[in-house]
């Protein structure tokens, strides 16, 4: 057993994908990638799992550095977004396919598969094939054919991104319960901010130009990003982020936005004081902005209902606040109409403060 | 419940037509569907299923060319049946039609099939693929009679090309006479190999590049080797793309009149004809209407249910795949 760790590495076509990026993964560890769409997180797999070659730096399994090493034998296995099943063999055949690749005997072979296939809940399908079942069996089939392979690194594509909500959710719990993947350094890559969450010991936020812009403990991530943009992708509905401007009334420091008028919170108000920069971004989770009877002692402000949703488990209402529009949640079983005026609270102690620039998050 | 078709007063139309939806319902006279489907099958009836019908008939028949135009011709029942299969001449045409399906046919792609998948593992810059995949199909453009008329020249055994390359190589040492009895055959058959091989190549060249390549990046993964690759996934993957393929050059093989016309006239001494030169030479050239059409519904037979066979293969190995 090994953990993995990437060194500097960099890799480029027409423009840097990935820029000099470094990452360490433990033994036993669940690392999760998350960022938006063509960022360059499968990139970074394909790199580890030897697919592409990179411009510069090292990978390294263990004390080994594999580099230069043919993808089969850097010891890591690696299931695709699209699953990559061999069409014309059967679910059996495919999960067999790294083994036999080794050279195993057949009744060895036959073992091995056998496990897996129970663990995976899949043993009834062994001589289907993959035209024959079901996304979520295909997605399984295709995660047995890398456990089979007993690997000292896994690396997991988006795989369950394909499937719809009911089956992504049942079967994110298989990721939770795999003794196989807790055991190794797994790196699962993921547009869902909420798989990341689930799932991760520690996430990774990658963002544009190649770059890690966070890493963390999902808590960490979520309570106290480092940019913007981590907040932002983290957490649904989205983080409402506002443009405004840090204003001293009296012995008080407000934040002014279009007519908002609102207190900064004698926490945060020590690492703001000092700033010269005035114009700030504000950000404030939906979760901290509910209607005021639902957060009494909160500061409170009027607005205007534009869009309301009942989401059964809770209900997402956009107003306009002073021309400024806000998301906001509610306790699911309340319901708003258009055009109707509600109070809404916050706790200033809630609020971030992002600079405008570079969105980094002026509090840390 | 969605309607395609939607006719006649806009106030009988659906509840969710508003007219501003994207995907309007197609609004055409009831007359232009059937007339849409109705030209194709007319055309397909007149130059196919009534010269069948027809060539069924006279085969039944003691037609010749006076008969053909004076409509003076008698129900033989199946005598022109019966002289076919008794002669000498279709059973040898027969042995031929095999020698040249199990060669000609075979090795076309075979070949084809070789050429094309080491033509993509091998060769990875886009533009020199094009260059060579263009070189290789140069020979599909000509037309059959320029090349059986070139591959004449070139198999001339006196002073052919073929010969003098062969005995400057040392690999034979007298001419072999490539258009005497026995070998004439062979003789098209080359000249036909390297005519059509290009299609099967053109084919499986297409249906590799086709191929997802998340599948081969697993396999990398997995460890398999080069030639286990193409072996265990390449090959199974392109299946009914070979089995296309074949189809294609089988039938082909059925109409196959202009090499064996241009080359050997089928012979000598009828040793390099196949069944269709036979019902040409018999029906166009010596007017016994009634004879090549017995010929040519025999070979109607063989080749549906050749093709039958084989869209039945096809047909299990894409159920087997869940594509159909």
């Amino acid at each position: 057993m090994a953990r993995l760790a990437i060194e500097g590495l960099c890799k480029g076509w027409d423009f840097p994908v990935i820029d000099d990026l470094s990452l360490t993964v433990e033994e036993g560890e669940f690392l999760v990638i998350v960022g938006p769409s063509g960022i360059g997180k499968t990139t970074l797999l394909r790199l580890v799992a030897g697919l592409e070659t990179p411009d510069g730096g090292r990978i390294l399994v263990g004390d080994r550095d594999v580099t230069r090493v043919p993808p089969y034998r850097r010891d890591v296995a690696m299931t695709f977004e699209s699953y990559a099943l061999y069409p014309h063999m059967t679910v059996a055949r495919n999960i067999a396919s790294p083994l036999k690749a080794r050279g195993l005997p057949e009744d060895e072979i036959r073992r091995r598969v056998g496990e897996v296939t129970r663990l995976l809940r899949i043993d009834m399908l062994l001589e289907r094939k993959p035209g024959e079942i079901s996304g979520g069996q295909k997605q399984r089939t295709a995660l047995g054919r890398t456990l089979v392979a007993d690997p000292q690194v896994f690396l997991l594509d988006e795989p369950i991104s394909h499937l719809d909500a009911r089956i992504r959710h049942e079967l994110r719990s298989q990721f939770h319960t795999l003794e196989d993947l807790r055991r190794v350094a797994t790196v699962y890559v993921t547009h869902d901010y909420a798989e990341a969450l689930s799932l991760g010991d520690r996430i990774a936020v990658m963002g544009n130009g190649g770059h890690l812009v966070q890493v963390g403990n999902p808590r960490n991530l979520f309570e106290q990003p480092a940019t913007l943009f981590v907040a932002e992708h983290l957490g649904q509905p989205t983080i409402n982020a506002i443009g405004a401007e840090l204003v001293d009334v009296d012995d008080r420091l407000e934040v002014h936005a279009g007519s908002l008028r609102l207190p900064v919170s004698p926490a945060h108000r020590a690492a703001l004081t000092k700033m010269q920069q005035r114009q700030v971004t504000i950000g404030l989770r939906p979760q901290h902005l509910r209607p005021a009877d639902e957060l009494p002692q909160g500061m409170e402000l009027e607005g205007r209902i534009d869009i309301f949703e009942a989401l059964g488990s809770t209900g997402v209402m956009i107003v306009d606040a002073g021309g400024v529009r806000l998301t906001a949640l509610t306790r699911p079983e309340r319901s708003f109409d258009h055009g109707e005026v509600v109070t809404l609270a916050l706790n200033p102690a809630a609020l971030y403060f992002f600079s405008p620039v570079d969105g980094r998050n002026l509090l840390l | 419940m969605r309607q395609a078709i939607v006719r006649g007063d806009p106030s009988t139309y659906p509840d969710w037509f508003d007219g501003k939806r994207r995907q309007r319902p197609l609004i055409v006279a009831r007359w232009v569907p059937i007339a849409m489907v109705g030209l194709p099958v007319a055309v397909l009836f007149a130059i196919v299923v009534y010269p069948t019908i027809w060539m069924f008939y006279h085969s039944l028949r003691d037609t010749n060319i006076t008969g053909l135009f004076t409509g003076n011709h008698a129900y033989v029942g199946f005598a022109n049946y019966g002289t076919v299969f008794s002669s000498d001449r279709f059973q040898d045409s027969l042995i031929h039609l095999l020698q040249y399906l199990s060669f000609g046919a075979v090795l076309q792609v075979i070949l084809g099939g070789i050429l094309a998948l080491t033509l993509y593992e091998v060769v990875k810059s886009n533009l020199w693929r094009t260059i060579i995949l263009i070189l290789l199909v140069l020979p599909m453009m000509l037309p059959p009679s320029i090349v059986g008329v070139l591959w004449r020249f070139l198999l001339t055994p006196s002073n052919g090309a073929v010969n003098q390359a062969l005995l400057d190589l040392g690999l034979i040492s007298a001419h072999i006479e490539w258009f005497n009895a026995g070998v004439s055959l062979w003789s098209i058959i080359i000249a036909d190999v390297w005519n059509w091989t290009a299609l099967p190549l053109l084919i499986i060249y297409s249906g590799r590049v086709s191929l997802p390549p998340a599948v081969y990046e697993a396999a990398r993964v997995d460890g398999a080797s080069q030639w286990k690759v193409v072996r265990r996934i390449t090959l199974p993957m392109l299946k009914e793309v070979i089995a296309i393929a074949f189809i294609l050059r089988f039938t082909d093989a059925f109409k196959f009149v202009d090499l064996v016309y241009v080359m050997t006239s089928g012979g000598p001494a009828q040793t390099s004809e196949l069944p269709t030169y036979i019902a040409f030479q018999r029906g166009i050239r010596e007017f016994a209407i009634g004879e090549a059409a017995a010929y040519a519904i025999i070979i109607f037979a063989i080749s549906a249910i050749l093709v039958t066979l084989f869209l039945q293969y096809m047909k299990r190995v894409m159920r087997a795949q869940g594509l159909a």
